[in-house]
């Protein structure tokens, strides 16, 4: 396929992360004045990843205090070499997300066989509970994500299934077993979808990096 | 389980990334991470590959009073969820809580350091490079910050330590008198581990980390240069 080299979604996301390096860098350094200038450039991007994962918004903003402050502390080792600085944010935010999950079991959930006949009347709705109605849902996400970008074309090789266990799993922080009561699909269905979902972004993402490399070396 | 066979890091690392690993075999996954170069690569990888997908959120913009305890915190002025003073069984119970959570424990640890004044009994050690500049390791230094009753201990770095790919650091009880150290165990050079052992301090001095072969030593005695050296003044 041919097509000129637009900037695939690492580009993007590399390209803002060039500032945030140097402040982070800056705050490695003991700067307070940059890591405050960090904090309001990541944090409203960092809490939104967080809330989605954990949409206690008490708990996120603790959540959101912890990876902060740690980020403080591992400022100085961040090596920009290795890692992405909102790459790197985001995963600690993640994490940290994630492991609030799995400490408090507050999160409302669908469990036993009544989830299945309790989705149309509300009982789990409350998964959405502090979701405020106009929020993209995750599919929603997913497009957004690949708005005019290489992600775009990537997303179009996956099936509709592999797409929805992919968002919810992704943005909501939902296990396979939770995906799969979301979807009501078997929990082995649901798990090869997810795997297969990442194993064709992956290759479709290598082939557009390769694409680029050579629209680069083609000019 | 090999952990070196790429495909398998590469399915283990693309779940992690994608958060669907839980449970136990996401603990279990970060306790291996420092000791598995392709793991780590691999969830770099994944973490690049993944992580753009969140740029459409949209932005959420957090309440100042988070700012405020972030600074706060990082003040040293506000202890924010001072250890409790109780007695040694409840302190007990609340380390084995931590015990299962390794990043609540290195949050934990970074409220203690965060506010000196409530620090009471869990035991802090701080390790400090025995060899600054040395080529295999940047400087650096951890804590370790060990239970009132010994059995629970949580080491972190103070800052991120670079160890080469095809090395691991392992952590070492050095007892009194010169007898042999005991391993604790291999530990993150990025963030927190968690060692478990009955009395982990029982006779011992002084805490020593030394570089190994990934896993750990394969003789029971140290291999490898130690790095970091710290002594325990109870």
């Amino acid at each position: 396929m041919k097509r000129p080299a637009v900037p695939t979604p690492a580009a993007e996301w590399n390209e803002r992360s060039v500032d945030l390096a140097r402040l982070l860098g800056r705050a490695g350094l003991g700067d307070r004045a940059a890591f405050a200038t960090l904090y309001e450039r990541t944090g409203p991007h960092l809490f939104a990843v967080v809330l989605r994962i954990n949409r206690d918004r008490a708990q996120a903003e603790d959540i959101l205090q912890e990876v902060y402050v740690n980020v403080w502390r591992a400022a100085k080792g961040f090596d920009a070499a290795q890692s992405q600085p909102l790459t790197w944010l985001t995963s600690i935010a993640r994490n940290r997300a994630i492991d609030s999950l799995r400490r408090n079991q507050t999160r409302p959930q669908i469990q036993g066989s009544g989830a299945f006949d309790g989705a149309a009347d509300g009982e789990d709705d409350s998964v959405y509970d502090t979701v405020a109605d106009s929020a993209p849902g995750p599919l929603d996400l997913l497009s957004q994500a690949s708005d005019a970008r290489e992600l775009a074309s990537c997303m179009e090789h996956l099936s509709a299934q592999q797409r929805q266990s992919l968002a919810l799993a992704f943005y909501q922080g939902l296990s396979h077993a939770e995906v799969a009561e979301q979807m009501r699909q078997p929990l082995g269905s649901v798990k090869s979808w997810v795997r297969r979902a990442l194993l064709s972004l992956k290759d479709c993402l290598q082939r557009a990096v390769q694409r680029d490399q050579s629209a680069v070396r083609s000019t | 389980m090999d952990y070196g066979r790429t495909d398998l890091a590469d399915r283990l690392a693309a779940s992690y990334a994608a958060g669907t690993l839980r449970g136990p075999a996401r603990r279990r996954f970060e306790v291996l991470l420092p000791a598995h170069p392709a793991l780590r690569a691999a969830t770099r990888e994944w973490q690049e590959r993944l992580m753009p997908l969140t740029a459409a959120l949209p932005s959420e913009a957090p309440p100042a009073r988070v700012w405020q305890r972030i600074e706060a915190r990082l003040d040293g002025t506000v202890a924010t969820a001072p250890v409790p003073r109780v007695p040694l069984g409840s302190r007990l119970a609340f380390w084995r809580g931590l015990a299962g959570f390794a990043s609540i424990a290195a949050l934990s640890l970074a409220v203690l350091l965060a506010s000196p004044a409530s620090v009471q009994p869990p035991i802090l050690v701080v390790l400090s490079s025995t060899a600054p500049g040395a080529g295999a390791v940047a400087p650096a230094s951890f804590v370790a910050s060990i239970s009132g009753d010994g059995r629970a201990l949580v080491t972190r770095p103070l800052i991120q330590v670079g160890v080469q790919p095809d090395k691991a650091l392992e952590l070492w009880a050095i007892p009194r008198g010169g007898a042999a150290p005991r391993s604790l165990g291999v530990i993150s050079s990025s963030g927190a581990t968690v060692v478990l052992r009955g009395q982990v301090l029982e006779g011992a001095e002084a805490l020593a980390v030394s570089l190994e072969p990934p896993g750990g030593s394969p003789t029971g005695a140290p291999t490898g240069p130690v790095l970091y050296a710290g002594k325990l003044t109870l």
